[in-house]
């Protein structure tokens, strides 16, 4: 799987149509760029990019957009059904929902930051060295990433939160350590595959040392596939992060993350139906950007998985 | 094929050994004292009590002591009392496991209906405006939360039009958890279903079998959908385990008994005896399950049978 992501597959050719020209011809191409043009002739990636550059936009210029502090109690009526002052009405403190769900998005871009970013690194190192190294390390490392893998992520993650205590910080934390296995496995199978190629026994046989030949000609051969997994890892993190806090188990009240409003909103569903709808779409709205954005990269890699 | 599940099956062995260990050890990883945190919402015990409850946990002893008194109260099937209300742990997992199955069992069948169809028909069309459609609610499908999803269908059966009931454990309970685990499922099934099917349209034996003029749907059902079904239920197992999973949420929307609310609650309780029971029966499941689907995969692909 993880050549196919990397090198389009030129003698087999692609299933349907013909593009094997087309492919030849953007393998001259430097990837940055091919990725960019790619992802750039993708709607669905186009929407995904957008969906997120606003995401991030929205999360750095919160002050600016939310009309209302994200726990001014009484900043309107209780339960002010959505209105012009108040766009996605009030909650039972009387907080402004629109404000609020602003603020929850700086929330998630944390929680997609650190949760991806803890098991980016530890998986990467783990699947680099198991990959590189071979051997009893290689053994070791990778049966317990299988043994860990087994487990399944909300497991790995409801245990870490069961020993951490609930927060949101907590559950980020666990949100990223469930996620390693996965970021190791994919790491090692592409490092299994580049250390084989020309080009590493080269570096090896004209003496690189060991960091030179992890670091400097494996690892950038491995971020590609990686960008990837990190970019849909992200959607996963914020889905399963807004859902430890949705049971409790992540942030608190008053906090504004999307999880734990709809939590705190519960009891009001039926009378104040707002309350539920604009934070569920928000992160719906965020875990799709991040899926678009993912797919598109990915067909970029891989021209073969292109939609003809 | 003996070969192949001996290793399968030490593999799991393995899994729930290593899971014995990390679960005897969770109590220690616990910043702090883990008897006073556990104690810390119930008023008026003493140290006394306190002592007496590390040493009956046998928190007392040495770390290595303490794992061979654990997993030989475990092999015994004694998986410790629950802190609050002193009930056998296992007694109560197992109480509340079948519900947990029951519904993971039925979001998987209508996964696999609503997603095998789906991705069968946009393979099919490739390229024409029922693929895109299909596949745009697909991605909508992945991205949609279990628990909001969960809420809306609540909402608008249960509260709006009542035609089905707000929380219970009953039969007519089932319906909509079930398809609130199903629809976000059907879409991850339909999407790897669409991809698989496409390759094995590509193939040369379906072009070979479409070429000596055998009817389409033969060429469809007899020989696509065989061998294009083995990654599917692959799939479909490792969904199995996801199910679970999305069960510990989707019980909590609906006050579902299962397993996964009474972790819930345990976590909340700091009662660690049944979290750590509750980790090591979900392990055993999640083994269990994927040994299963080996052995369909290997009855499948006669690849891995004949080895």
């Amino acid at each position: 799987m993880s050549e196919r992501l990397l090198e389009p597959n030129v003698e087999r050719g692609p299933p349907e149509g013909s593009l094997s020209e087309e492919v030849f011809e953007e393998r001259h191409v430097p990837l940055p760029l091919r990725m960019l043009r790619s992802i750039f002739g993708n709607t669905g990636a186009i929407a995904g990019f957008a969906i997120v550059l606003t995401l991030i936009l929205v999360a750095i210029f919160a002050d600016a957009i939310a009309p209302f502090a994200s726990d001014q109690m009484g900043a309107g009526r209780r339960l002010t059904p959505p209105n012009g002052t108040y766009w996605f009405g009030t909650d039972e403190f009387g907080r402004d929902i629109f404000s609020r769900v602003i603020f929850g998005a700086q929330l998630t871009i944390q929680v997609g930051v650190i949760a991806v970013g803890i098991s980016l690194t530890v998986g990467l190192l783990i699947g680099l060295i198991g990959g590189y190294a071979g051997g009893w390390l290689e053994r070791i490392l990778m049966r317990g990433v299988d043994v860990l893998f087994s487990f399944t992520e909300t497991l790995i993650a409801l245990a870490a939160v069961a020993v951490m205590g609930p927060s949101l910080t907590n559950a980020m934390i666990a949100v990223g350590i469930a996620a390693v296995p996965f970021y190791a496995r994919v790491t090692y199978s592409v490092a299994l595959v580049e250390k084989n190629r020309p080009y590493f026994e080269a570096a090896y046989a004209a003496g690189a040392g060991h960091l030179r030949l992890l670091f400097v000609h494996l690892l950038p051969n491995i971020i590609p596939p990686l960008i990837v997994v990190a970019t849909l890892g992200v959607s996963t993190a914020v889905l399963a992060a807004a859902g430890l806090s949705f049971l409790g188990l992540g942030a608190q009240p008053p906090s504004p993350e999307w999880g734990s409003m709809l939590a705190a909103g519960r009891d009001y569903f039926n009378r104040a139906s707002w309350i539920m709808i604009y934070p569920g779409l928000a992160i719906m709205i965020t875990v799709l950007g991040f899926n678009l954005l993912g797919d598109g990269i990915r067909e970029a890699l891989d021209p073969r998985q292109r939609k003809v | 094929m003996i070969r192949y599940l001996a290793k399968r099956i030490l593999a799991a062995l393995i899994t729930i050994w290593v899971t014995t260990i990390a679960v005897s050890m969770l109590i220690h990883i616990v910043p702090g004292d883990p008897v006073q945190i556990m104690y810390a919402q119930s008023q008026g015990t003493t140290p006394e009590q306190l002592e007496e409850v590390r040493h009956r946990l046998g928190l007392d002893r040495p770390l290595v002591e303490q794992y061979v008194m654990y997993m030989g109260r475990i092999l015994q099937g004694d998986f410790g009392k629950t802190i609050r209300g002193e009930q056998p742990v296992l007694d109560l997992l197992l109480l509340r496991l079948p519900y947990t199955l029951v519904l993971a069992a039925t979001a998987l069948v209508i996964a696999a209906a609503i997603g095998l169809t789906c991705g069968f028909f946009a393979a099919y069309k490739r390229g024409t405006p029922y693929d895109t459609g299909l596949m745009i609610a697909a991605i909508f499908g992945v991205s949609i939360p279990h628990f909001w999803l969960g809420l809306i269908l609540l909402f608008v059966f249960a509260v709006n039009l009542t035609w089905l009931p707000v929380a219970g454990s009953g039969p007519e309970n089932l319906v909509l958890p079930a398809v609130t685990l199903g629809v976000t499922n059907a879409a991850i099934i339909a999407r790897l279903t669409r991809s698989s099917m496409i390759d094995v349209f590509s193939q040369d034996f379906i072009r070979t079998a479409k070429a000596k003029g055998m009817p389409k749907a033969i060429v469809l059902y007899r020989h696509a959908l065989r061998s294009g079904l083995v990654p599917i239920i692959t799939m479909m197992g490792l969904q199995f385990t996801y199910m679970m999973g999305g069960a510990i949420v989707v019980e909590n929307v609906f006050g579902w008994n299962g397993v996964g609310r009474m972790a819930i609650q345990a976590i909340f309780q700091r009662d660690y005896p049944l979290i750590q029971g509750f980790i090591l029966m979900f392990a055993c499941v999640v083994v269990t399950v994927s040994i299963l689907i080996d052995l369909m995969y290997a009855w499948l692909d006669p690849r891995i049978r004949y080895d």
